[in-house]
């Protein structure tokens, strides 16, 4: 009996195989069309899954609370004497001063990251040197030396000389020696950085002594760093305080379906669905009508002709998922997500070789599916049984 | 040969390139663990709070260290203009 139904459904398959062969132009646009869209929703969730992934990864090992102060609802240098304010606050373990800021690049309009600070009081700044391709981290006494990403030595052209200059606030000229550049390894975190000493940024931005750009406090016990921010915020009211799990929570919502872009791929998905609900649900042809009507004449049941709609949208839908999902791993993995770049980096003139490794869940995919295949299954079969129940004489015009 | 044969024989092959693709990304992605320690490092010592991705606006290189209005601010009634505001949302606090 089993055996009977399996062969059934495989002689149903051929001919729902041979169907769709007959009008093998009209399937293929609807594959193609179909395979692009999921294509395009799979690259974005991709894309944001892996970035969000990375994110995620490293920025547990940011500053558990950053410390900025603001005027007129921007960010402004604030003084180091807060600094010794912080210190009486109970669960602080340590308060590093940093000085960084953004160099403009008017030639090649690029955008440097500028970070002057003394690695050596921050955690882990003994073991900077292992992410160094070349050379060795600047001591805090050698003053003028940077290391450097490896988008800034190629955007300076520093093969083959070590030194470069740039303009303070007067115009005057600044120069650096580069001692080393990170590994190309560390690119999402490091290609557009420039580290130097907190002297070097000082004197680079003309920031007056006893002024900072931020101060990054760690505490002794990471459960309190609530606690702590709210006595920062009471003790310094003029400060924005930011704590690791606001920064890692960022990273968890700024690659979203709401943004700008997201909501274009949507969009376009569910537009193509729309227009193609609206030309299946609008009736089958007169020649696939004749069709139903003659298998009916021949003895088929609604149920059969139900199964051969059916099977007809699963091999579409499921090829067309297959290949859909297949080409945007292709596209993100080998390709670093080349067709978003224009988006994902616009106007950036130092652009990382982005590594991106989606993870695939098996949510992801569902995601996908619910999004494409079912709304198409569904929008193919109902239109089939309403066709299917039409009595064979009246579709044959008799 | 029956039409299910072929179609059967397509779908091994597809599975077969996403099989050769899974080995490949197990591959990559024990590559890339052996590269974490290192990134771990360059965050805890340098203090970063975000992924050098977009560098054309300063809220979109650094969007964990940015107000929501910051692409506004640059005068009274600025619109952001810069192409990776479409891509990256504003962060919400």
């Amino acid at each position: 009996m089993a055996q009977t139904n399996l062969e059934k459904q495989i002689n149903i398959l051929d001919y729902a195989l041979s169907s769709l062969w007959r009008r093998r132009m009209k399937s293929l646009n609807v594959l193609l069309v179909f395979a692009a869209v999921i294509f395009l929703l799979a690259s974005f969730q991709m894309v944001t899954q892996a970035l969000s992934d990375k994110a995620k990864q490293v920025l547990v090992y940011t500053p558990e609370i950053t410390v900025q102060k603001m005027s007129a609802g921007r960010q402004e240098a604030i003084p180091l004497a807060y600094r010794d304010k912080l210190a009486r606050i109970f669960g602080i373990r340590r308060v590093v001063p940093r000085i960084w800021g953004y160099y403009f690049d008017e030639v090649l309009l690029a955008n440097y990251t500028v970070m002057g600070m003394d690695v050596e009081e921050m955690p882990e700044g003994s073991r900077l040197d292992t992410t160094l391709a070349s050379g060795r981290m600047p001591t805090p006494d050698e003053q003028g030396r940077v290391v450097i990403g490896h988008s800034v030595k190629k955007a300076l052209d520093l093969e083959g000389r070590t030194t470069f200059s740039f303009f303070r606030p007067d115009l005057s000229l600044k120069a650096f020696t580069v001692s080393g550049e990170f590994s190309r390894d560390t690119d999402i975190l490091t290609n557009d950085l420039i580290v130097m000493n907190l002297a070097d940024a000082r004197d680079l931005y003309a920031i007056p002594a006893g002024m900072v750009t931020d101060l990054c406090v760690y505490v002794a016990n990471p459960k309190e760093i609530d606690t702590i921010a709210r006595k920062i915020s009471e003790a310094l009211p003029s400060v924005r305080v930011l704590t690791r799990p606001q920064i890692q929570k960022t990273y968890q919502v700024v690659f979203g379906w709401r943004s700008g872009f997201g909501s274009i791929c949507l969009l376009s998905a569910l537009a193509a669905f729309v227009i193609l609900a609206w030309d299946k649900a609008s009736g089958l042809s007169p020649e696939e009508r004749r069709e139903i009507a003659i298998l009916k004449v021949l003895g088929w049941e609604t149920s059969d002709i139900l199964a051969v709609r059916f099977w007809e949208s699963v091999i579409v839908s499921g090829l067309a998922c297959i290949l859909g999902i297949t080409a945007a791993y292709i596209h993100v993995v080998y390709f670093a997500a080349s067709l978003f770049r224009p988006v994902l980096m616009g106007w950036s003139v130092l652009r990382p070789d982005l590594h991106l490794l989606p993870r695939m869940a098996a949510g992801d995919i569902l995601l996908i599916l619910a999004f494409t295949v079912i709304p198409y299954l569904a929008a193919t079969v109902i239109p089939a049984w309403r066709s299917a129940t039409v009595p064979a004489d009246s579709a044959l015009g008799g | 040969m029956r039409p299910a044969l072929v179609f059967s024989l397509l779908l091994c092959l597809l599975l077969a390139l996403d099989g050769a693709l899974f080995v490949d990304g197990v591959r990559r992605r024990k590559a890339e663990d052996a590269t974490l320690a290192q990134l771990e490092v360059a965050t805890s010592a340098l203090g970063l709070t975000d992924l050098a991705v977009a560098t054309e606006a300063r809220y979109t290189r650094h969007p964990a260290v940015s107000d929501p209005m910051a692409p506004f601010m640059d005068h009274p009634g600025a619109i952001e203009h810069f192409p990776t505001g479409a891509f990256w949302q504003p962060p919400q606090r």
